[in-house]
C-alpha cells in the first residue's frame, strides 16, 4: 500500500538473528501508525503484567505513514516499551532522521526483543542486518561519538539511534539519541537498551516510499505547506523556538522554580529567549521540516543544540540556576550521556531543596553553579551524590522521609508548567498516559498563551482536556493521540481538517473530522486499557498542586489553588465524559462505539 | 541562465529539496536518487550543498566519449512566492541545460569521476547515468525551499550561460 512499507522488522537480541514479517494492514487501518499502531502492536507484544526489565518485555521502534515524504514534521519516530520508570505504556518521540531512513530501508517498524549476552550494535543496510560485538570499540561511548563511529565504520550515511553512558548504566531516564540533539527522552527507553545490553542500531536505506500519483501529492503538499504550514502561527518556533515561553510561563507563575517553591522566576531575563537569541549561530531542522525550530547556541565554547523550553525550567529555574552558561554546560552533559533534562533537572533541584532544608547534604545548593554542573555524569555513574539522585524523584524524597517534596505522576518527573498558575495543566498531568507529561494536552495554550480561558478555574476543562479546543490550537488527549499517528510534530499547529486532508492521500477516501478525533479517541481507550492490564497507579499528581494549602505564596500565581474537592470532581467529570467508570475503567459500550478491537 | 545552488549558510539541513527532486523524478520518495543533495553533520551542524552547475562546469559533458551529455535549451519558472524573483529579474529565465540521452549513455562511468559535486551516478535500476535537468524548467528543489526565513536552494545565472545565449 502507498505510504507504508508494509514489512516489520524484528530482532531477537538474544538469538542475534533478525526476521521480517508483513505489517498488520488491519490494525494500520484502525490506528493509523505512530502512537496509535505503536499501542496496537504493544497490546500484542508486552506479555500481561510481565517485569518491565525482563528480556520478554520488548522495545517498538514505528514510523508514521509520511515519515520520508514532504509532509512537514511528519519524519518522528515513536519509541515504545512497558517503562521500567513507570511500570506503564511508553510513548516517546523522537526527530531528526532515523524514522525516513528506517522507511527508506523497507521497514515500518522495528521490534526489538530478548537480551543480548553481550554489548552489541546492529547495522541495518536495506534487507541486510548485522550483528556487531560493541565491546571494546563503542560500549561507553558518548552520544555523538556512537554517531561519529557509525557513519566512521559503517556507511557514511548512516542514521544511528543510540543510548550514552546513562543508557549503559541504566539510569532510569536514559534517552535514545538520534542526530545527537534529538532524545526520545522520557521513560527510560535507553535503560532498557541499556539492560538489553544494545547500545545503538545504526540504519541505511536507499529504497523508496512510494505515494501513488507523485505528482499529484507534490502539488498538494505545496499548497498545503503555503496555507498551513509556513504560517506566522508555526513561524514562532523558527524565529525563536521554545526559548520564547520562559519569559511567558514565569511571567504567568507557571514557571517551576527552586524545587516547585514558586512560579516566578527572579533570574529569568537571563535564560529567556531574548538572551539566547543574542548567542544564537544557526537553525536546524528534523528531517522534512519546513519550518527548521531546532536553535543552536555558542556559550563558552560550548556550540550545540538548545536548551529548550522544558530544560531551561527544569534544569534552569528549578535549580535556582540564572547562569546561562551553567545551564548550557549541564544541558549539553545530559545529551552527551543520553539522560533526560527534564528528570535530571527535577532530581537535582529536588536534592537542592533537601540540602537546603536541612534533610540531607548533597553539597548542591539553589543557584550555585559548583556541583550543579558536574551532576549529570555522577548520576551517570552513580558515584558519590549520584546514587541517590539516580533513584529519581520518587524514591529520593521517599529515602529521606519527604515524599511531598517528589514532584512527578506515575514516577515520572514533572516537566515545566505548575498548575497553580494553569489549572488545567492538573488535570492533564493527573490522566495522562505515561505519567507526568505536557504533551498529550496542552491547556496552557488557552489558559496563558491565547487567554481565551481563565487559568484559575477548573470550570469546563475536563471536556477541553479530553477534545481540545482547536480553534484556540489547545490540543485534547484524543487530538493528540490521532496527531502522534501521524506523527506530526506539535510545532505545526496541524488542525483535524488539514490531516483529513492528508489522509484522503495515504487511504484514497474522504475523512470527516469527526473521523479523525475518532481515531484519537480509540487510541487513547487502548492506551487506558493497556495500562489497566498492567496495573496503573491512579490518576492524581503531588497534592500540593491542587490541595488549598499548597497555594504559593509569592510570585504571579500566589494564592491560588484548585482546592481538593474541585480537583476530584473535575476528574470525576472527565471520565464521565470519557464514558470510563468511576475509577477510569472504559465500558463496554464505550469500546464498541469507537471501534476499540482488544478488552480486558 | 540556470542552476540550482544550496547555500549553505541558510540551508537547515531538512531535505525538503532531495525528496521533492526524487518523488518528481521517480514518482516516489527516494531521496539516494536526488539529483542533488544536502551534506550535514548532525554534531557541528555544518552543511555543504551539492547541485550540478549545468553549463558553467560542463566536465561531464567533456568527458563524455559518446556525447550522451547534451547541451538542452530551457525556460526555467520559479515557483513559490518568495523564491529566486530578485536574483533572475523575474518569474521566468531562459538559458541552457546539460542532460543525458539515455540511448547513447553506455554507463560508462567517465562522467562520474569528473565531477566537482558528486552529482551524476549511475541509476540503480537502469544502467545509465542520471543527473539534473531543472525538472524541465520547474525545479521543484526550490519549491520545496518554501521557508520564507530560509530559501536557502535557489536559482543562479552563470556567465557560460549568458555567452551561450548571445551566440
Amino acid at each position: 500500500m502507498d505510504f507504508y512499507k508494509g514489512k516489520v522488522l524484528r530482532i531477537d537480541l538474544s538469538a542475534g538473528t533478525s526476521a521480517v514479517e508483513l505489517l498488520n494492514m488491519e490494525w494500520a487501518e484502525k490506528y493509523i501508525g505512530g502512537k496509535g499502531l505503536l499501542l496496537r502492536y504493544m497490546w500484542d507484544e508486552v506479555p500481561p503484567q510481565v517485569d518491565p526489565w525482563a528480556p520478554e518485555n520488548p522495545v517498538i521502534l514505528m514510523s508514521g505513514p509520511f515519515a520520508g515524504t514532504n509532509v512537514s514534521t511528519t519524519s518522528r519516530l515513536v519509541v515504545g516499551c512497558k517503562s521500567p520508570a513507570t511500570g506503564i505504556l511508553n510513548d516517546s518521540y523522537v526527530g531528526g532522521s532515523f524514522a525516513p531512513e528506517m522507511k527508506f530501508a523497507g521497514y515500518d517498524a522495528i521490534i526489538i526483543q530478548g537480551e543480548s549476552p553481550e554489548p552489541v550494535v546492529v547495522t541495518i543496510r536495506d534487507d541486510v542486518v548485522e550483528f556487531v560485538p560493541a565491546k571494546p570499540k563503542y560500549w561507553g561511548l558518548k552520544t555523538s561519538q556512537i554517531e561519529e563511529a557509525m557513519r566512521r565504520d559503517f556507511d557514511a550515511d548512516a542514521k544511528t539511534l543510540s543510548i550514552g553512558p546513562g543508557g549503559e548504566n541504566e539510569v532510569l531516564w536514559a534517552c535514545l539519541s538520534t542526530d545527537q540533539y534529538h532524545k526520545a527522552g522520557r521513560g527510560g527507553h535507553g535503560a532498557l537498551w541499556g539492560r538489553k545490553k544494545l547500545k545503538a542500531i545504526a540504519v541505511r536505506g536507499t529504497g523508496s516510499v512510494e505515494i501513488g500519483d507523485a505528482r499529484a501529492f507534490l502539488a498538494d503538499m505545496y499548497r498545503i505547506h503555503s496555507e498551513f504550514v509556513l504560517t506566522e502561527d508555526n513561524l514562532w518556533a523558527n524565529e525563536e523556538g521554545t526559548p520564547v515561553l520562559a519569559q511567558v510561563m514565569s511571567d504567568a507563575g507557571v514557571m517551576p522554580t527552586r524545587n516547585w517553591s514558586t512560579g516566578t522566576f527572579d533570574l529569568v531575563e537571563n535564560i529567556n529567549s531574548d538572551a539566547f537569541v543574542r548567542v544564537r549561530t544557526k537553525n536546524r531542522a528534523c528531517y522534512q521540516c519546513a519550518i527548521a525550530c531546532r536553535q543552536f547556541h555558542e556559550v563558552d565554547g560550548i556550540v550545540g543544540e538548545g536548551p529548550e523550553y522544558e530544560t531551561i525550567a527544569l534544569c534552569g529555574a528549578n535549580c535556582g540556576i540564572g547562569d546561562m552558561a551553567a545551564l548550557v554546560r549541564f544541558n549539553h552533559e545530559c545529551d552527551e550521556l543520553g539522560i533526560d533534562t527534564i528528570s535530571s533537572g527535577s532530581v537535582v533541584g529536588l536534592a537542592m531543596d533537601l540540602t537546603e532544608k536541612g534533610v540531607k547534604d548533597f553539597g548542591l545548593h539553589f543557584g550555585e553553579a559548583e556541583g550543579y554542573v558536574q551532576a549529570p555524569s555522577l548520576i551517570t555513574d552513580r558515584e558519590g551524590i549520584g546514587a541517590d539522585l539516580a533513584l529519581g524523584a520518587r524514591a529520593l524524597a521517599a529515602k529521606y522521609g519527604h515524599p511531598e517534596l517528589a514532584m512527578e505522576v506515575k514516577n515520572m518527573e514533572l516537566p515545566g508548567y505548575d498548575p497553580r498558575g494553569s489549572f488545567g495543566m492538573s488535570l492533564g498531568y493527573a490522566t495522562s498516559d505515561r505519567g507526568g507529561c505536557h504533551m498529550r494536552t496542552y491547556p496552557i495554550a488557552d489558559e496563558i498563551v491565547a487567554g481565551a480561558l481563565p487559568p484559575d478555574s477548573l470550570e469546563g476543562k475536563a471536556m477541553k482536556v479530553v477534545w481540545g479546543n482547536p480553534a484556540e490550537g489547545m490540543i485534547g488527549e484524543n487530538f493528540s493521540a490521532v496527531k502522534f499517528a501521524g506523527i506530526w510534530c506539535d510545532f505545526w499547529a496541524v488542525t483535524p481538517e488539514q490531516i483529513a486532508q492528508i489522509f484522503k492521500h495515504a487511504w484514497k477516501r474522504e475523512f470527516t473530522e469527526d473521523e479523525v478525533f475518532q481515531i484519537g479517541e480509540r487510541i487513547w481507550n487502548l492506551g487506558r486499557l493497556f495500562n489497566l492490564r498492567e496495573g496503573v497507579e491512579p490518576d492524581d499528581l503531588p497534592q500540593k498542586l491542587y490541595a488549598e494549602e499548597g497555594a504559593h505564596t509569592t510570585g504571579a500565581s500566589a494564592g491560588r489553588a484548585i482546592g481538593t474537592e474541585t480537583f476530584k470532581q473535575a476528574l470525576q467529570e472527565f471520565y464521565q465524559i470519557r464514558g470510563w467508570d468511576e475509577s477510569g475503567v472504559p465500558s463496554e459500550a464505550k469500546l464498541a462505539e469507537i471501534g476499540v478491537d482488544v478488552r480486558l | 541562465m540556470p542552476h540550482v545552488m544550496i547555500s549553505s549558510k541558510k540551508c537547515t539541513g531538512c531535505h525538503m529539496c532531495e525528496l521533492a527532486c526524487s518523488a518528481q523524478h521517480e514518482g516516489a520518495y527516494r531521496p539516494s536518487v536526488a539529483r542533488l543533495f544536502s551534506e550535514c553533520n548532525p554534531t557541528t551542524a555544518a552543511i555543504k550543498g551539492h547541485t550540478c552547475l549545468q553549463t558553467g562546469c560542463s566536465k561531464c559533458q567533456e568527458a563524455c566519449p559518446h556525447d550522451a551529455i547534451v547541451t538542452k535549451e530551457i525556460t526555467v519558472k520559479v515557483k513559490g512566492e518568495f523564491a529566486g524573483k530578485e536574483k533572475i529579474g523575474g518569474d521566468t529565465v531562459r538559458g541552457y541545460v546539460l542532460v543525458v540521452v539515455d540511448d547513447l549513455c553506455t554507463n560508462c562511468g567517465e562522467c562520474y569521476d569528473v565531477c566537482p559535486t558528486g552529482v551524476i551516478h549511475e541509476h540503480p535500476d537502469r544502467e545509465v547515468a542520471f543527473k539534473c535537468d531543472l525538472c524541465d524548467g520547474e525545479p521543484q528543489c526550490i519549491a520545496f525551499c518554501q521557508n520564507p526565513h530560509v530559501l536557502a536552494v535557489d536559482l543562479k545565472v552563470d556567465k557560460k550561460d549568458k555567452e551561450l545565449a548571445q551566440a
